[in-house]
């Protein structure tokens, strides 16, 4: 085979014109400007969520309330529920593993950028699609759409359709963002980086695709059959006529319980990287941790019936879901475990990373508790959908993903914009959403131990004894909604306005702070033989230990007389 | 929200239960959180310890994870049967429902409860029942899922349309309970309540004949009306 000779031509004429940054970001495959738009949008949708969830708060301020109609607040519930889980926390997650994980693994891109891109492009087209719901009506059948109350029969506008519409792109998006993920970790790692030698955070982003590859098509087949149920007479979740409506449950359930364990998962995955840096030492228990976080993507799903305990199903799969949900404290406590231990015989630098990091844990670990007692069959069935059940799972998802995000947030900004967030205005979001987050749920786990109140409800009466733990509750959200704001300005100021930061602004172990700040398209010029789980310290002390050899060799070659 | 019924008895006990387990490990995590911060905290010239937690700390912490965990299993195991018996009704109970529980019918729709007695009587809203009886309430939906709740009877229970669950409770003293749906139905969710009034055998007896006499007076009346070509 022979290649016909060309004569040397020249192509290029000087760089290529670069077209305007949005044009570049919105066209880009690369998985960095990916990874940015899902954090940026990501963000954004939060704002949203929480407007939403004020304006829910507000309602239960007072009792038998009538700022909002029914039917409004259970629109704002809807899309409270939709917009926190499918726009907010598991994009957030996914965005800051799509931007991170290559550049842990020593990738120089990713396996399937297109794939990734379309991935992207569907989340923000189901962002699209459920707030246009605004444009006719939305739907109006809770976080959790249940069947048959989301059949055509009992909801006949279109606002379910755009609610299983947008869900469904959305979850297609995670899903095809995962398959990349998985094939950029299985196939581009850096010469030498063994899966062993992964960071944790990279591992977290392994373990959360592959979780997504199994949870994400469960939920699409459940979207799917409702799309069919409503709009071509299927019969998959009506009763009679061979349907069940619980169906819906269980493979919703596996969905939401699974998107849960991720949402954790990637926060806890996060703070695996924080804490060791701002304490100066190793992650104590690397394979512990990281094998407690497979362990928790697993159990934790596969212990999805946890959330209908009071459904008729027999008291064998109740045992069942209890026994998977009590087997979490073990990876769960093994992570808290391995994670405080890796601070005490630390120097910890208390910056603002690690002050989110450390709040994260501990509101996760009230959520996780308090979560055990809904795990318990029969106290189960006392506190099933009451506000104690709210307050669990906000405390836990709010640590996972607000928290751990916002911990996220101000490690990797620098990395990501080449600027360092404002410290101190950090300090008083931190303080603020800690006070907030306190005020807001403490007194709603009193309200629904104590009194039942049950969840979701658009008011309550007066003379159930709530009146004043509503009220503290709702001044608790804005408290918690003006420190989340403070973070999210702090953010979009530091963007231009913040210090700048070096390549590697904390001193960090992995690949990522090798590369510039903000990384190049390429990601790396050369990539290090990497030869530990810490290539960048091992880069460090290379350069000492030859400084040290160099020094005096070079000190005494100037003190030599010139001849 | 005092227990009122033998099945309450047991969850207020395993709620606390799952308190204590649930505060010991928020402590403790906590505990040790501030524990580290307040010790570690660097200051200028603050050395971190290279030493390293070993294999022998991580099985230990496992263990003792994995004991608590069994112990709040079995615990829950053992408090949620006991929630779960069927009591027997008492002395003051109703005598007919010595050998079996009395039987009613509850049925979730949009947004109220309708209670079916043996005697083919009902009520809407209001369950009377008789005091230190077993009742077993067969929750049946005719349209969407709606959640059975009166904490101070008895637990939560799904009312699925296709699907019938069971309730099963003996209510102590005369009184009445109240109770909030527990699984978001549309639009009336939150004043989808209930009550259930607890009363003697012989004023439960009673009220079953009076209920029925009225339910079919008022079809009688209705009847006539239509008879006579004045549809009301």
């Amino acid at each position: 085979m022979s290649q016909p000779e060309h004569r040397p031509e020249l192509v290029v004429d000087g760089y290529p014109r670069r077209r305007p940054r949005w044009i570049e970001l919105t066209t880009s495959a690369d998985h960095k400007d990916v990874g940015r738009v899902m954090i940026g949008a990501a963000f954004g949708f939060f704002f949203i969520a929480l407007v939403e969830l004020l304006l829910m708060r507000l309602q239960l301020a007072v009792p038998e309330n009538t700022v909002l109609t029914p039917v409004t607040f259970n629109r704002l519930l809807s899309l409270y529920g939709a917009t926190a889980i499918f726009l907010f926390a598991i994009p957030l997650a996914l965005g800051f593993f799509y931007y991170l994980a290559p550049l842990q693994a020593g990738a120089r891109g990713t396996a399937l950028p297109r794939v990734g891109q379309i991935g992207l492009w569907l989340y923000l087209a189901g962002a699209t699609v459920l707030y246009s719901g605004y444009l006719f009506t939305p739907s109006e059948a809770g976080v959790n759409p249940l069947a048959p109350l989301s059949e055509l029969a009992f909801l006949p506008n279109n606002g379910v359709d755009a609610w299983a519409a947008a869900c469904g792109l959305a979850t297609l998006g995670f899903v095809l963002l995962s398959v990349n993920l998985t094939a950029t970790l299985h196939g581009l790692r850096a010469p030498g980086m063994a899966w062993r030698r992964l960071p944790v955070f990279a591992w977290a982003a392994g373990i959360c695709s592959w979780l997504m590859l199994f949870i994400g098509p469960v939920m699409l087949a459940a979207i799917t059959m409702l799309l069919i149920d409503r709009n071509f007479d299927g019969i998959f979740f009506a009763d009679g006529s061979g349907g069940a409506p619980l169906l819906w449950s269980h493979l919703s359930w596996i969905f939401f319980t699974g998107a849960y364990m991720l949402i954790l998962i990637f926060a806890l995955g996060a703070i695996a990287e924080i804490v060791p840096v701002f304490s100066g030492r190793r992650l104590q228990g690397r394979r512990v941790v990281i094998g407690s976080l497979a362990a928790i993507a697993a159990i934790g799903t596969l212990a999805w019936m946890q959330n209908m305990l009071t459904s008729p199903i027999g008291i064998g799969w109740m045992y069942y879901a209890m026994l998977l949900s009590l087997a979490l404290i073990v990876p769960f406590g093994l992570v808290f475990f391995n994670l405080i231990s890796t601070m005490i015989g630390g120097a910890l630098q208390m910056r603002a990373p690690l002050l989110f990091a450390l709040g994260a844990i501990s509101s996760i670990s009230i959520g996780l508790a308090a979560e055990i007692e809904h795990s318990m069959v029969a106290v189960a069935w006392r506190l099933h959908n009451t506000t104690d059940a709210t307050a669990a799972t906000h405390f836990a998802l709010i640590g996972g993903a607000v928290f751990g995000g916002f911990a996220a947030l101000h490690y990797w900004f620098p990395k990501m914009t080449g600027r360092t967030m404002g410290e101190t205005m950090a300090r008083i979001s931190f303080w603020t959403m800690g006070l907030g987050m306190l005020v807001a749920f403490v007194p709603l786990f009193v309200a629904g131990t104590d009194h039942g109140e049950v969840a979701d409800a658009y008011k309550f009466f007066s003379g159930t004894g709530v009146s004043t733990l509503n009220l503290i509750a709702t001044i608790g959200a804005f408290v918690l909604a003006i420190g989340i704001l403070l973070t999210l300005v702090n953010a979009i100021f530091s963007r231009t306005g913040g210090p700048r930061a070096g390549h590697d602004q904390w001193g960090g172990d992995s690949l990522e702070w090798l590369a510039l700040s903000p990384p190049e398209p390429h990601n790396f010029d050369v990539l290090p033989d990497v030869r530990s789980e810490r290539p960048l310290r091992d880069i460090r002390e290379a350069i000492a230990h030859r400084y040290r050899a160099v020094e005096p060799e070079q000190a005494a070659r100037e003190s030599q007389p010139v001849a | 929200m005092g227990p009122n019924s033998p099945g309450t008895d047991q969850i207020d006990t395993l709620l606390w239960i799952g308190f204590f387990a649930a505060a010991i490990l928020i402590v403790a995590i906590n505990g040790a959180l501030i524990y580290a911060v307040r010790r570690y905290r660097g200051g200028r010239g603050s050395r971190a310890s290279e030493a390293a937690t070993g294999r022998r700390s991580q099985l230990r912490v496992g263990a003792a994870l994995t004991a608590f965990a069994a112990v709040v299993f079995v615990l829950s195991v053992v408090y949620t049967d006991r929630a779960r018996e069927t009591p027997a009704t008492g002395p003051a109970g109703l005598a007919s429902a010595r050998s079996a529980p009395l039987t009613i019918s509850a049925t979730g729709q949009q947004w109220l409860w309708r209670y079916e007695y043996p005697n083919e009587a009902f009520s809407y809203y209001k369950l009377v029942v008789p005091v230190d009886t077993t009742v077993e309430l067969d929750l049946v939906s005719t349209d969407v899922i709606h959640t059975w709740n009166v904490p101070a009877l008895a637990g939560k229970r799904d009312a699925v349309p296709g699907k019938t669950n069971h309730v099963v409770f003996r209510a102590d003293e005369e009184g009445t309970f109240e109770g909030d749906a527990a699984t978001l139905s549309g639009q009336a969710y939150a004043p989808m309540r209930t009550a259930v009034e607890v009363v003697s055998p012989a004023e439960y007896r009673a009220f079953l004949a009076k209920q029925k006499a009225d339910i079919h007076a008022a079809q009688d009346r209705v009847v006539g009306l239509i008879e006579k070509g004045e549809v009301p």
